[in-house]
């Protein structure tokens, strides 16, 4: 190739170099085009950033729902409210019935005074209780089912329970744990489609936004392609570009949650305070807010990959 | 160089573009490709540059037999071969230097030798210190020339140019075609689609001529007259 000589020598350039000069270049195009229309870019940075917020948001709730769940403790024990007129021989005498059940793992007897000095130590019931001239409260056993024992054996047992003539309320605090556990295990799944369904939104909105970068700037494209540019090089700024968008998107999302968490950084200290310490509130770990961004990156990525390709295999040349 | 053996092609919706085309283009020569509108000369340019496929026979270009090329290897193809278009195709929305960079920039040449080829392209087709310059801001004839520069940038060892006069007057196509014929001193090879043929014969190259698809006539340089 004579004319090779004729305005001197190419120079010979590694495979890795090319490739991460195409790259700089890429990026620095796909940031140019997005900076050429700033409010549509906001715009579609703003509609994913919310979509992506959303089953974070979800999250956050999930997961301190499931702190909730651990402060109301994770036994499935049973408090036997016994009848005022019950005395304390009564009371042992029902906890030793209930003792050699064989559904049953343990009871505990709790005598009116434990329980007053219990009300006594929450916040807020100090004033109340020293105003009383007596105690109201009754003995309480607290029956704690075999550790092996199913929801279907300790409902038999609580109706069992229920049916003794000293017995005034039976609470079955594992059908609580258990219906709440069930709340959450349903609202997990809930998060799951919902940040599927938003997810898949995303991607489109990407891929849309794309689209029809990559149809406005067809010519652009036909030009690289007849002057020899790759496949690969001519969808290179619009990955970038989808990439951009989702991280972009995905800090919004990030600080529209940390901000959510702000605001409710008061009102869920009181509570946590009226349950004396015992339940936890927190925001979302930097791990998981982390991993999000880089869902949000992915999508944005996916999105622009699906238009990209669409838009390349319609103008093969 | 280029050769072309018994090459036809037929489009899917049954015309025939070029029918037993036979020739050869040496190295560093100089070829005009003519006809009247619907001759063939596009198609014929569009093949060697794989835009579209010979339908039958063989095409060599750079010793690469075409037929055998796979879709992938097409853009290393493209990248030695300088295109110049009758519209030009400038990017409107970048510069003059950044127009003439592209190429290098899919070649993955480095910043400051992009710099460099470029000046010196611009340079070579009488646009020193216009990289600046958006490209809306330049006459058709300097369009051209920037179009010409990018096709020059790369250092192709051919260059096709389809119509690369057509939107111009008569003055200025004398210009662009005398820049062309720089470019073959300097060892390139080039093949000039035009219809021109007042031009043709003033530049006294090599001129094949088409019909409907057939090479009617293959004049030498000496004999245009």
């Amino acid at each position: 190739m004579s004319a090779r000589v004729a305005m001197g020598s190419p120079v010979r350039h590694s495979r890795v170099a090319m490739w991460r000069r195409q790259h700089a270049w890429c990026v620095r195009d796909s940031l140019r085009q997005l900076a050429r229309r700033p409010l549509g870019s906001a715009l579609t940075v703003a509609v994913m950033g919310l979509a992506l917020a959303l089953p974070l948001a979800f999250y956050l709730l999930l997961t301190n729902l499931q702190h909730l769940a651990t402060a109301l403790g994770d036994s499935q024990s049973v408090s036997v409210f016994l009848k005022s007129s019950v005395a304390a021989d009564g009371a042992d005498k029902l906890a030793a019935t209930l003792r050699v059940r064989a559904d049953v793992a343990g009871v505990t007897v709790r005598t009116p005074q434990q329980g007053l000095a219990e009300l006594a130590a929450m916040q807020g019931f100090g004033d109340a209780i020293k105003s009383l001239s007596d105690n109201p409260l009754p003995f309480v056993l607290l029956v704690e089912p075999r550790a092996d024992a199913d929801r279907v054996q300790v409902e038999s047992m609580v109706a069992a329970v229920r049916a003794l003539p000293d017995v005034d309320l039976v609470q079955d605090n594992g059908q609580w744990r258990a219906r709440l556990d069930a709340l959450i295990a349903l609202g997990r799944r809930v998060t799951l489609l919902l940040a599927a369904l938003l997810g898949a939104a995303a991607v489109l909105v990407i891929g849309n936004t794309v689209r029809l970068d990559l149809r406005s700037r067809g010519d652009e494209i036909a030009v690289q392609r007849l002057i020899g540019a790759s496949a690969a090089f001519v969808r290179r700024p619009y990955l970038y570009e989808g990439v951009w968008y989702g991280l972009a998107a995905g800090i919004v999302a990030v600080l529209l949650v940390l901000v959510l968490e702000a605001v409710l950084a008061a009102p869920v200290r009181d509570l946590v305070a009226s349950y004396a310490g015992r339940l936890h509130f927190g925001g979302l770990s930097w791990v998981t807010l982390g991993v999000a961004l880089a869902i949000a990156v992915a999508l944005g990525w996916l999105g622009a990959w699906i238009a990209s390709s669409r838009h390349l295999a319609r103008t093969k040349s | 160089m280029i050769r072309f053996e018994s090459v036809s092609k037929r489009y899917p919706e049954g015309r025939e573009a070029l029918i037993d085309l036979t020739f050869t283009v040496e190295a560093g020569e100089m070829l005009f490709v003519t006809g009247h509108s619907g001759a063939g000369k596009t198609t014929l340019l569009k093949l060697i540059a794989l835009i579209e496929r010979a339908s039958r026979g063989a095409i060599e270009v750079h010793g690469r037999n075409l037929a055998r090329l796979k879709h992938r290897d097409i853009p290393r193809l493209r990248r030695d071969i300088g295109m110049v278009f009758q519209d030009h195709r400038l990017l409107m929305d970048r510069s003059v230097a950044d127009n003439v960079a592209l190429p290098l920039v899919i070649a993955g040449i480095p910043r400051e030798d992009r710099g460099k080829r470029v000046r010196g392209a611009l340079e070579k087709v009488g646009l020193a210190g216009r990289g600046k310059d958006a490209p809306a801001g330049l006459s058709t004839g300097e369009q051209q020339r920037v179009g010409i520069a990018r096709a020059i940038v790369g250092r192709p060892a051919l260059i096709i140019a389809d119509e690369p006069t057509g939107n111009l007057d008569p003055q200025l196509s004398e210009e662009i075609m005398q820049l062309f014929v720089g470019l073959r001193q300097t060892g390139i090879t080039i093949l000039i689609a035009s219809h021109d043929l007042a031009l043709l014969k003033r530049m006294k190259q090599r001129v094949v001529v088409l019909d409907h698809g057939h090479l009617i006539d293959d004049v030498p340089a000496s004999q245009v007259a």
